[in-house]
């Protein structure tokens, strides 16, 4: 879970030092008072609880596989 | 709730679990759609020679200069009341006006540069405020006559927008909203490894393996919720403080408590004996839970640091959190404390099947 939470961070850093390149404006990121930090954030937290939730699920299904061959 | 929701309607769920997913909900969409109160991004020129007149070019953000052109007034706050009024103000567009100020040749206080702060009101869309917007060198020729202007002009009867509204922060702008998403992170990391120290206490009490499961199922939603903050939170300075780690001393402290808990999974891992690897982990989890209370709330409140809350910066209670971000601060965190609580409770059911086959 961690390593997919960090590569989702990662993908999000690389996102934005390409935008700054990509331009010579203010990059995209800040633009509009910054509001795209506070998307990243949101994005972040809910994919992760998301992937979470995921394996969770996976976990339960697995117990129910065995539960069941039994 | 998947055995519930077999033998009974797919709705029956414990008051809380709805409690969790309402207040969230009403956090996400208020956290999003409540405005910025007008704020100022930009002033050109940022600096001016004393004793001669300028005009300064403003760049205002969530701002409507045109509603009522005759209601701006403007400012240049050296000190408390030591201000110079606007001679006149121009709003070009909602966004852009230009006003002309005259520096005195003399001030009040001597200085090698003055930075002065501009204030700009309007009647119906309230005061934005810049702080350190323009630089004045100090004239050649001083007029010690010109003093009285400093203070001939007083900030008075300024107004406050009416309707909800979050505080405009230079620097943080839009991202003051990440306190409803950033910061309910760690008060829930902190609920979570509470209550599992707390199952580690009861499990001294009356050996029973299954508060040892309790008390390992908050210690793993609890470290997600950790590295969630920690992530979230190295976005937020990338953008505010320029660089996603500034080794400062609250970032450090809260890396140290989560790897003194990613430490205790490792360790639990390493232990053969189901009962000996419950013991070592009950001991362990109260004294990593103690720990944080330096680590999180007495060391970066002792020397400087970036972070709001910490020495040297006002507390959370102070200008960093009005009355309408209260409105939706306090439903954040609960609403995360309870999600919280609720994967942890998923996550000890699972366990204890995985246990029980």
């Amino acid at each position: 879970m961690s390593v997919k939470s960090i590569l989702a961070f990662l993908l999000l850093m690389i996102f934005q030092t390409a935008q700054a390149e990509g331009e010579s404006t203010p990059d995209f990121i800040r633009s509009i008072g910054k509001i795209y930090v506070v998307a990243g954030v949101c994005l972040i937290i809910l994919i992760t609880l998301f992937i979470y939730m995921i394996r969770l699920d996976r976990k339960i299904s697995r117990i129910e596989k065995r539960q069941k061959n039994e | 709730m998947m055995q519930e929701s077999t033998t009974n309607s797919p709705f029956r769920l414990a008051a809380w679990k709805w409690a969790a997913m309402i207040i969230l909900i009403f956090v996400f969409i208020a956290g999003w759609i409540v405005p910025l109160k007008p704020g100022i991004i930009k002033v050109t020129p940022d600096r001016a020679v004393a004793g001669e007149m300028m005009v300064v070019d403003v760049i205002g953000y969530n701002s409507f200069y045109l509603t009522d052109t005759t209601k701006l007034r403007g400012w240049l706050r050296l000190s408390g009341d030591t201000v110079i009024q606007a001679h006149h103000i121009q709003a070009w567009d909602d966004r852009n006006l230009s006003a002309s100020f005259y520096i005195p040749s003399v001030f009040p206080v001597r200085q090698e540069a003055y930075p002065l702060t501009l204030v700009l009101d309007h009647g119906a869309e309230g005061t934005s405020i810049l702080p350190n917007a323009i630089f004045i060198t100090p004239a050649s020729v001083q007029d010690t006559a010109e003093m009285k202007l400093w203070f001939r002009d007083k900030i008075e009867h300024v107004h406050e927008k009416a309707g909800v509204q979050y505080p405009f922060r230079n620097i943080l702008a839009e991202t003051i909203r990440n306190t409803y998403f950033h910061v309910p992170m760690w008060f829930c990391m902190i609920i979570l490894f509470g209550v599992s120290a707390w199952y580690s206490l009861q499990y001294y009490r009356n050996a029973d393996i299954d508060f040892d499961r309790k008390s390992v199922a908050f210690i793993k939603v609890g470290l997600v919720f950790g590295l969630l903050g920690m992530v979230t939170g190295m976005l937020w300075a990338k953008n505010t403080w320029n660089a996603y780690w500034s080794w400062d001393v609250k970032q450090n402290m809260s890396a140290i408590s989560l790897l003194i808990y990613a430490a205790l999974m490792v360790m639990r891992s390493s232990v053969e004996d189901d009962m000996q690897k419950a013991r070592l982990t009950a001991g362990y989890n109260m004294f990593a839970f103690v720990l944080l209370i330096p680590l999180l709330f007495i060391i970066p409140r002792m020397t400087d640091s970036l972070h709001p809350g910490n020495g040297g910066n006002p507390a959370l209670g102070g200008e960093d959190l009005d009355n309408t971000m209260r409105m939706v601060f306090y439903p954040a965190v609960v609403g995360f404390i309870l999600l919280g609580l609720w994967i942890s409770q998923l996550v000890y059911r699972t366990d204890k099947l995985k246990g029980n086959l």
